[in-house]
């Protein structure tokens, strides 16, 4: 088991059977885990966000129904479970979704990673510390940059443009690959939730592409704001953008193509045609024949 | 001085009498395929008239050929590298299907199977191409015998230059007039198919100037199609490659000539060898319009001078091919008596086809009862025939009368040398001044004659044997697969590989 190979296929194999591999490194995942999955809706010790203070949660919860909630949120809820009921109805109706990876035995350690993080002065995942001065017209303009792709993010990651749109952000709207962000600050829950999600996003797509580029905490900020004037100025995107996209192809087809007729205005076209229509006997020609 | 050897040609325009038996025997041999139908190596054209594809003499429209620029150098009007990248998904001077015809035959089963009917039934034409019943809108010899037609006579794009008085007579009844203008390949000394193709697929072959077109590398970019001013490279829709005429090569090598020139009814086609100049022939490509047939015949070389002699063998060019080269009638026709000349040599191709004019009808002037022929300008019917000047000199002399005016008058002065001498009703006089005139000699009279009227088979075509063994030599080293196996491994069989 010392040969890497060896323990690659280990932990290969115990990822996809499950099994419980008790380890020196299993705190060390949690944390890792923690991170890369948890922190943009909870925090410990850094107030509620989309999802609760998970501070002192092994206190308020019974440790079975953590192990039982994790892994599938949304079954319990469907069975009804009060508690879980409720955590959906303080969401505000956002799910908690059911995460890859998320075994019982990575549950286990979650759970201990949690309580030992309780216990901490100041724990490791308070959440991102976003400014709470109130947004001034410079932040909206350079958070309307920053999604652009105007001004390019520190560490390189795409501009948001590329995969979103939001209304008003430009004649032809944006992406649509990933949702409309128009709303996305009243879905977050404010200025909090939506920070903490830009500093971590959940999701696998955005993961994928923000994991080594993530957004600076200078450039949350502004973004935010954006995205809070956006959301006050209300309306999803009306798909003007789509029309006018629709509308400028085909226009643009025409204009080159008229553009070719005339640069190829000289072009060959036909020569027997043309002269037998002059001579006046075109019409004799297409006559039709003798059936 | 770079001496080659070039396989020519002369048509005799006086003697064709329009039969397309040439047209038939090339179709037959070489483009009875599919793709291929609407293809004629050979095609005879009626003259005024515009031919096969419609207007191909038309560079403003076809783009074929040669100009110069200001600077003095040679370029293709149908495309350059620059153009070959622009163009490379439309062409603008190709001919469409429509400019030659769409080919047909006919549903002949309807003529038993056609339901009752008021009529009798007919056979339907059918397409070669789609298999749809078409009206038939063109064919490869529309114009046939049509000279003096509104739609084509009248387009003809050599009446330029022609007065309006000249132009009515031509469609005038009872005075309009044509010929016949049989055409094939001219096999080019300055190929502008060759300089198009961008596979380089067409080469003119080393040992006898041939132009061929090599349909493994061909790739169907069809610019060939464009360049050449003559359209005489065709499109295989079927097979995708560009199809020419080939000289019927197979024939030429066994000592027989092409299946044009065997089957002519007329014997208006001579074929044999020039020696020509290679180094001057940028040089003669570029002269001056008017001093452009000059130029293509002083290309040529006398095969009996013994500089030329030597200088040929040098450059490989075999005994025997010298031998045929002496006895070439093309040599006589072209360069000895000038009396052929080259079709349009202002694409500058430098085309080794070359044409006697031909001696139209007279017109004749009735004096009192009877029609009287004679003047005393003995040359007045050349100026006064029904086919004017400026129309063959459009055809054969770059626009100017001169070398076209000399071959006439020298036609003319034989006719009465020789009507002196059979029929006698001319003075020994009259003939010998009218040849004195006409710049030949009585001995050089009878030359033309005897070529003229009673050649045989074999002072028509002096085909030189083809000795492909060395013309391969010159290409490839025929000891490269020497203690190769010799069943297709071009690489020497060896061990431990």
């Amino acid at each position: 088991m010392n040969a890497p190979f060896g323990r690659w296929w280990a932990s290969a194999l115990a990822a996809a059977l499950a099994l419980s591999v008790p380890g020196a490194a299993r705190a060390q995942d949690a944390t890792a885990y923690f991170k890369q999955n948890c922190v943009s809706c909870h925090t410990i010790g850094g107030g509620r966000l989309t999802g609760p203070d998970l501070k002192d949660v092994t206190v308020r919860r019974d440790h079975d129904w953590l192990l039982r909630y994790m892994p599938n949120p949304k079954a319990l809820i469907d069975a009804g479970d009060p508690i879980a009921v409720q955590l959906f109805q303080e969401a505000r109706g956002v799910l908690m979704p059911s995460l890859p990876g998320l075994t019982p035995d990575m549950a286990d350690a979650l759970i201990s990673l949690m309580e030992s993080e309780s216990k901490l002065e100041k724990s490791q995942f308070v959440g991102v510390q976003v400014s709470d001065r109130p947004f001034t017209a410079q932040d909206i303009e350079r958070g309307r940059a920053i999604m652009r792709g105007d001004i390019a993010q520190l560490a390189g990651g795409p501009p948001c443009l590329s995969c979103h749109t939001v209304r008003g952000v430009g004649a032809l709207g944006g992406g649509r690959l990933g949702p409309d962000l128009t709303k996305v600050y009243e879905r977050l829950q404010g200025r909090k939730g939506l920070s903490a999600w830009l500093s971590a996003p959940a999701t696998t797509t955005m993961q994928s592409v923000f994991r080594d580029t993530p957004l600076d905490a200078e450039e949350i900020l502004p973004v935010v704001a954006y995205l809070e004037e956006a959301a006050r100025q209300g309306g999803e995107d009306s798909g003007f953008g789509r029309v006018t996209f629709l509308l400028l192809g085909l226009g643009g087809a025409v204009v080159l193509l008229a553009g070719m007729d005339g640069a190829w205005r000289k072009r060959f076209r036909a020569v027997r045609g043309p002269l037998v229509e002059e001579a006046g006997f075109g019409r004799a020609h297409t006559r039709g024949g003798i059936r | 001085m770079e001496v080659r050897s070039q396989i020519a040609m002369v048509f005799h325009l006086d003697k064709c009498i329009g039969c397309h038996t040439c047209s038939i025997a090339c179709k037959n041999i070489w483009t009875d395929r599919k793709g291929a139908e609407y293809m004629w190596w050979n095609n005879v054209e009626t003259k005024p008239g515009t031919g096969f594809p419609t207007e191909w003499e038309n560079q403003e429209k076809y783009g074929g050929g040669w100009q110069r620029t200001p600077g003095g150098d040679l370029q293709l009007k149908s495309t350059d590298k620059r153009r070959v990248v622009t163009n490379i998904f439309h062409h603008p001077h190709q001919p469409s299907m429509d400019d030659y015809y769409e080919p047909w035959t006919y549903d002949y089963q309807n003529l038993f199977n056609a339901p009752e009917g008021q009529d009798q039934p007919t056979a339907i034409p059918i397409s070669m191409v789609t298999g749809e019943y078409i009206d038939i809108k063109a064919g490869p010899n529309w114009d046939d015998d049509l000279s003096g037609s509104p739609v084509y006579a009248e387009n003809d794009p050599n009446l330029a230059g022609l007065t309006e008085q000249q132009r009515s007579q031509l469609s005038a009844i009872e005075r309009l007039v044509f010929f016949y203008f049989p055409r094939i390949c001219n096999h080019c000394l300055n190929p502008a198919c060759v300089a198009a193709c961008p596979s380089g697929a067409l080469y003119k072959r080393g040992e006898d100037g041939i132009v061929l077109l090599d349909q493994t590398r061909c790739r169907g970019w069809r610019s060939c199609i464009s360049a050449c001013p003559y359209k005489k490279v065709y499109y295989n829709w079927s097979t995708g490659k560009s199809e020419k005429c080939i000289l019927c090569f197979p024939r030429v090598e066994t000592g027989q000539a092409p299946a044009c020139f065997h089957s002519c009814v007329g014997r208006i086609r001579y074929l044999g060898v020039l020696l020509y100049d290679a180094s001057r022939l940028e040089e003669a490509a570029k002269s001056n319009p008017e001093d452009l047939v000059e130029a293509q015949r002083s290309l040529i070389l006398d095969p009996h001078d013994p500089a030329v002699i030597e200088a040929a063998r040098k450059s490989g060019v075999d005994d025997a091919v010298i031998d045929a080269a002496q006895r070439s009638p093309v040599y006589q026709f072209v360069k000895v008596w000038k009396l052929a000349l080259p079709p349009h040599i202002e694409y500058r191709t430098m085309p080794m086809l070359f044409y006697v004019p031909p001696m139209a009808p007279v017109m004749a002037q009735r004096n009192g009862g009877r029609v009287d022929g004679i003047s005393q300008d003995f040359f007045h019917d050349i100026d006064d025939a029904r086919v004017p000047m400026q129309f063959l000199a459009n055809l054969f002399g770059a626009g100017h009368e001169a070398p076209v005016r000399y071959a006439l008058r020298k036609q003319k002065a034989v006719r009465w040398y020789r009507r002196m001498l059979t029929v006698g009703d001319v003075s020994q006089e009259t003939a010998s001044r009218m040849l004195r005139e006409a710049d030949c000699s009585p001995e050089e009279a009878d030359a033309i004659y005897q070529l003229t009227s009673l050649c045989t088979v074999d002072d028509r075509y002096v085909i030189p044997p083809a000795h492909r063994e060395e013309a391969i030599a010159m290409l490839e080293d025929p000891m490269e697969h020497k203690q190769g196996a010799g069943f297709g491994f071009i690489a020497r069989p060896a061990r431990g590989e």
